[in-house]
């Protein structure tokens, strides 16, 4: 059984229009999965197709064998779905508490248990679940947007694009922390533009261009391709 | 002059109640909703209805106390505010709800223009141009302060109660925006519904929450007023300009920023009388607002961007 499928996925905000076009993607339980892609391949729009926040006109998304394909964002969160957008990905006017206990709403079982582990994930935010999310730096608001989706005990996690705006050294241990989070048993889709930090972390990867998966394979693999360096070198002629 | 600032909290006290609707129905749904004030006005009517309906299953009662009114007038006040939520819901479901799908902001705003027009004329349809009042009682004002000090201060038991209620209002709306569920998905709603919705916010039932606060509070606002003045079909039109102002004034989106808006809008309409008249109370509320947003373009409570 995959985690995640997505099967010649069509996706846009207009209709007729699509951005996403016959994508398709499998991801393993427990596996870290990249997705890349020059700027405008349709990467951030294909999670958030996924996630229910764009439209889908074509295809299907299986999130453990089970057909989620257009349900609303809201449903997916209470399905195991979770998502980290690349900005604006907490919320400003709560305290990192409130974050995560408004976050914890949708659990089927008592909650504080759950806020403690996540807490013992993040001691960082520990110490300061009393302050407000829009005074967090970079890398903590970056750590609250995780530990918000994971409250919800997603079976998979979607982030799109961790690492924008984070220096060098934000961006390693917002990804070891990825690490500790796949140790937990949770799957991760990845989109980043962040290419050499995203395979370090990565088991495999998927290139996105012009909105359809062009080439799959392992992490390792991915890094030694010239195929892929030529595409984010701006090489890419349009068939390859 | 202590006699003109209890009149402004009293005045204020209306308006802040019915600015907190005009916040959270902007701050959520992101429009202004200028069919805000006919709820205030159906609210006091519905009460007003609820309560001839009352007396005439169970008789007239005794006023309670001081006050002109028993306790048909409390129960009046908790039907409407029921009635009053359903109306907010029955016209979003109708109307504004469509238009959130397919329309945009300048859509929803001469949408609610529109409702706004219905709301009020099918309301004088229904009761009528003639002013009415809750009750015939003449009230004795209390003297709190002597007259040689400040002027003096003599208030009405009603007038004790709409303040009372007031804040015991807007103290229960910061426990319930602070301690629940709901009142804390719709903060983070107000700020990114989106995010709301991945993080498994059902935004629908945050938007039907913000109406049925803000149609709750607007009966109280229009009770009070009905209690306060007269009940009026046009009372509704002429709290609207003050309840913007107020909401402006606090900063658009902010709660508490509305009742601090409403209580100064209350405030520098009734300081206003001796020196301008009666006649331009409404507009010194505006050159308040035009003062405090030329110092601070956010309003007071305002997030500056």
């Amino acid at each position: 059984m995959t985690a995640l499928r997505v099967v010649d996925l069509e996706a846009g905000y207009e209709p007729g229009l699509p951005i996403v076009r016959g994508t398709s993607l499998a991801v393993e339980p427990n596996e870290i999965v990249a997705v890349l892609g020059p700027n405008g391949a349709g990467k951030s729009t294909l999670i958030k197709a996924i996630a229910g926040l764009v439209p889908v006109s074509a295809g299907k998304v299986l999130l453990h064998d089970r057909d989620i394909t257009g349900r609303a964002a809201h449903h997916l969160a209470h399905e195991g779905l979770g998502f980290v957008p690349q900005t604006e990905n907490v919320f400003v006017n709560l305290s990192i508490e409130d974050n995560l206990d408004l976050a914890a709403s949708i659990l089927k079982v008592p909650k504080k248990q759950r806020l403690r582990d996540l807490y013992d994930l993040f001691p960082d935010l520990a110490r300061q679940r009393r302050l407000l999310a829009g005074r967090l730096s970079g890398g903590q608001r970056q750590m609250l947007a995780v530990a918000r989706a994971l409250v919800g005990e997603p079976k998979v996690l979607m982030l799109d694009e961790p690492s924008a705006g984070l220096s060098p050294k934000l961006v390693g241990i917002v990804f070891e922390k990825l690490l500790d989070v796949r140790a937990t048993g949770v799957t991760i889709v990845l989109v980043e533009q962040n290419v050499k930090a995203a395979l370090a972390i990565a088991d495999r990867g998927a290139v996105l261009v012009e909105g359809s998966t062009r080439i799959v394979g392992t992490a390792r693999d991915l890094a030694g391709d010239p195929q892929v360096a030529a595409l984010y070198l701006g090489q890419h002629r349009g068939g390859s | 002059m202590l006699q003109l600032v209890a009149d402004g909290f009293i005045i204020g006290s209306v308006i802040a109640l019915g600015a907190i609707g005009v916040t959270l129905v902007y701050s959520i749904l992101r429009f202004a909703n200028f069919a805000h004030g006919e709820l205030l006005t159906w609210g006091a009517y519905l009460a007003w209805t609820a309560l001839i309906g009352i007396v005439a299953v169970w008789g007239p009662a005794e006023p309670l106390g001081p006050f002109s009114f028993g306790w048909p007038l409390l129960v009046a006040l908790a039907v409407s505010a029921v009635a009053t939520a359903a109306l907010a819901l029955l016209v979003d479901r109708l109307l504004f709800r469509q238009l959130r799908r397919h329309g945009n902001a300048i859509t929803l705003i001469m949408a609610s223009f529109g409702a706004a027009l219905v709301l009020r004329n099918l309301l004088q349809f229904i009761y009528g141009a003639v002013p009415e009042y809750y009750s015939r009682e003449i009230q004795v004002a209390i003297r709190l302060v002597p007259r040689d000090v400040l002027g003096g201060l003599r208030i009405t038991p009603d007038q004790l109660f709409v303040l009372g209620l007031t804040a015991v209002s807007v103290v229960g709306l910061h426990i319930f925006l602070t301690r629940t569920t709901v009142g804390k998905a719709m903060r983070a709603t107000s700020v990114n519904p989106q995010l709301a919705r991945v993080t498994g916010i059902d935004v629908d039932r945050v938007i039907r929450a913000t109406w049925i606060i803000g149609a709750v509070l607007a009966a109280v606002a229009g009770v009070f007023s009905g209690l306060t003045v007269q009940l009026r079909p046009q009372l509704g039109l002429d709290l609207l300009l003050p309840l913007f102002a107020a909401a402006i004034l606090g900063g658009i989106g902010s709660v508490y920023g509305a009742v601090v808006g409403g209580l100064i809008v209350g405030l520098a309409e009734s300081l206003s009388v001796p020196l301008v008249g009666a006649e331009y109370r409404a507009a010194t509320a505006f050159v308040v607002l035009i003062a405090i947003l030329l110092i601070r373009p956010t309003g007071l409570f305002g997030e500056r961007t």
